[in-house]
C-alpha cells in the first residue's frame, strides 16, 4: 500500500479517536464548557509533516465523521478541516518546528482560523451554531487551551515513526 | 483533448483534490441544510454582516468592561442592603417550610392521585458535542426504548425539576438532545408570578443565561428579580408548568415594544448526568387535554 494512503488512514483513525474523546472524556476537563480540539492539533501536526494531500483528505474524512455524530449539518466540519489541512500542508517542510513555541503559534492561528471560517460558513449558510459566535469568550478559551496542549501533543505524535517528515518533493 | 485534461489533473493533483473536496462539502451543506441562503445579495449581506457583528461585539466588550467596574461599586452598596433583607428572609423561609409540611399532609388526606407524573424514560448522558461550535447532548436511549423526536427532556437538581431541552434526533440506541441554551431551542414560557407570556430563546452559552422575549413592557414593574419562569404549554411541545429558570436581569430597550429578560436556567448543564424524557403523547392520551397533562407534570415536579 502507498505510504501516503497508509498515513492518511492512520491519521483518520487518530482524528476519529480524538473526536470521540472530545465528546466524552474531555468534558471532565472542560473550562466553562469549552473543550480542547485535539483533532485540530493532530491535523496541524500531520499536515505540517506530510503535506497538503494527506492533510486535506484526512481532514475531510474526519470532518464527515464529526458531522455524522453531531448536530452540525453534513459538510460543515468536513469543509473546515479540509481547508485547514490544505492550508497548513502548504508549509510542510518549509517551517522549522521547535518543540515548544511553533506548535503553540501554529495551533493558536489554526483555532482562530477555525472560528473565523466557522463564522463565515454559519453566516452564509444560515446555520445557528451556539459555540463561538466568533470573537466571544468561548473562542479565546479554546485558543488558549489548544495552545497550551499543542507542544505536548506534538511531542507525543513525534514519537510515531509513521509521521516522519516528508521529503521536500513529496509535499 | 483527454490527454490535455489528464495532464492538467496530474500537474495540479493537490489543487484538483482540494476543489473536489470543497465541492463535495458544499454539496452536502446545501442538501443537509434546508435554511441555506441562495440569493447572491443575501449571501453578500450575511458575509458582511458576520464581520459587522464581530466588530460590534469587540467594541461592546470594552464598553461592558468599563460598565462592570461601575456596577461593582453599586453592587457593594446593594450587598449591605441585601444582608439586611436576608435576615428577614430567614424568618419567611421558616414559615414556608411549615406551610409545605402542612400542604403535603393535606394532599395525602385528599388522596391526590392525579399528581402522579406522566410516563418518563430515565436516560444517562453519554456524550456531548465534540466541537465547541454546537451544543448537543447525547443520551443512551433511542427508538428501541420508545424515544421520539421532539420529546421534552427534564432533570432534577437540588430539589427542583428543570427543563433541559428536547430530543432532536433519534437513533436506534442513542438520541441527541437540543439543550435549552442552544439558539435553535425555542420554548413558549410564562412568568409564574405575573402569568405574562413570552418566548425563551437560547443564547448559545451553556454557562450563561437564556433570553425571555416578547413580554409586554407594561409588565416591567410587576416582574421581580428571582421570579420563576415556567413553560406555558402553548405549542404542544412542552407540558405546562416545567421550571425553566429565574429572572436575572430585565431590559426595556427603547426601540423594542417588549421586554428582554435574562433568565438563569434552573439546570446546571455541566453537572448533568441523568435526564428524564417526558412521554407527552401517552400523558395526553391518558388525560385527553394538554393542560391536564401539563398540570400533572408540574404538580408531579413540585411534589418531588
Amino acid at each position: 500500500m502507498n505510504r501516503d494512503i497508509r498515513i492518511t488512514l492512520f491519521t483518520v483513525f487518530a482524528l476519529a479517536l480524538c473526536i470521540l474523546l472530545q465528546s466524552t472524556l474531555l468534558n471532565r476537563i472542560a473550562i466553562r464548557g469549552v473543550r480542547p480540539d485535539l483533532a485540530l492539533i493532530v491535523l496541524i501536526f500531520v499536515s505540517m509533516r506530510r503535506g497538503s494531500m494527506v492533510g486535506q483528505v484526512s481532514g475531510f474524512a474526519a470532518g464527515i465523521f464529526e458531522d455524522l455524530m453531531n448536530v452540525s449539518p453534513l459538510g460543515f466540519h468536513s469543509l473546515l478541516r479540509t481547508l485547514i489541512g490544505y492550508l497548513y500542508g502548504i508549509f510542510a517542510g518549509n517551517v522549522f518546528i521547535d518543540p515548544f513555541l511553533m506548535p503553540m503559534v501554529l495551533t493558536v492561528i489554526a483555532t482562530i482560523l477555525k472560528g473565523l471560517l466557522a463564522g463565515i460558513i454559519s453566516a452564509i449558510f444560515n446555520i445557528a451554531s451556539s459555540g463561538f459566535i466568533t470573537f466571544t469568550g468561548r473562542l479565546w478559551i479554546e485558543v488558549a487551551y489548544n495552545g497550551v496542549l499543542a507542544p505536548f501533543l506534538f511531542a507525543l505524535l513525534g514519537l510515531f515513526r509513521i509521521f516522519k517528515q516528508a521529503d521536500k518533493e513529496a509535499t | 483533448m483527454p490527454g490535455l485534461f489528464e495532464g492538467f489533473v496530474a500537474r495540479h493533483r493537490k489543487g484538483v483534490t482540494l476543489a473536489a473536496l470543497i465541492i463535495v462539502s458544499l454539496a452536502f451543506l446545501l442538501v443537509s441544510n434546508r435554511a441555506v441562503v441562495i440569493k447572491p445579495k443575501e449571501v453578500g449581506l450575511s458575509f458582511v454582516g458576520f464581520f459587522q457583528k464581530g466588530f460590534t461585539g469587540f467594541f461592546k466588550w470594552f464598553g461592558d468592561t468599563a460598565g462592570s467596574i461601575r456596577q461593582l461599586n453599586a453592587a457593594r452598596e446593594e450587598l449591605d442592603a441585601a444582608r439586611a433583607k436576608v435576615q428577614e428572609m430567614d424568618r419567611v423561609t421558616r414559615d414556608i417550610v411549615e406551610l409545605r409540611r402542612q400542604n403535603a399532609m393535606l394532599r395525602k388526606q385528599l388522596d391526590f392521585s392525579q399528581t402522579l407524573p406522566p410516563d418518563r424514560i430515565a436516560c444517562e448522558v453519554i456524550a456531548r458535542d465534540s466541537d465547541n461550535l454546537f451544543s448537543t447532548i447525547t443520551i443512551n436511549k433511542g427508538s428501541r426504548q420508545g424515544v421520539r423526536p421532539g420529546m421534552p427532556v427534564v432533570a432534577y437538581q437540588g430539589d427542583m425539576e428543570g427543563l433541559v431541552g428536547k430530543v432532536f434526533s433519534v437513533g436506534p440506541g442513542a438520541s441527541e438532545v437540543l439543550p435549552l441554551y442552544d439558539p435553535q431551542c425555542l420554548v413558549s414560557a410564562r412568568l409564574d408570578s405575573t402569568r405574562d407570556e413570552g418566548l425563551v430563546k437560547g443564547e448559545g452559552k451553556d454557562h450563561g443565561t437564556v433570553l425571555l422575549q416578547y413580554v409586554k413592557k407594561t409588565a416591567k414593574d410587576a416582574i421581580q428579580y428571582g421570579d420563576l419562569v415556567v413553560t406555558s404549554g402553548l405549542g404542544g411541545v412542552y407540558p405546562k408548568g416545567i421550571n425553566l429558570g429565574r429572572v436575572r436581569d430585565i431590559r426595556a430597550l427603547a426601540y423594542e415594544t417588549s421586554l428582554e429578560i435574562e433568565v438563569e436556567p434552573i439546570i446546571n448543564f455541566d453537572r448533568l448526568e441523568y435526564v428524564f424524557l417526558i412521554d407527552a403523547e401517552s400523558a395526553l392520551g391518558a388525560s385527553g387535554t394538554p393542560g391536564a397533562a401539563g398540570t400533572r407534570g408540574a404538580q408531579g415536579a413540585s411534589a418531588q
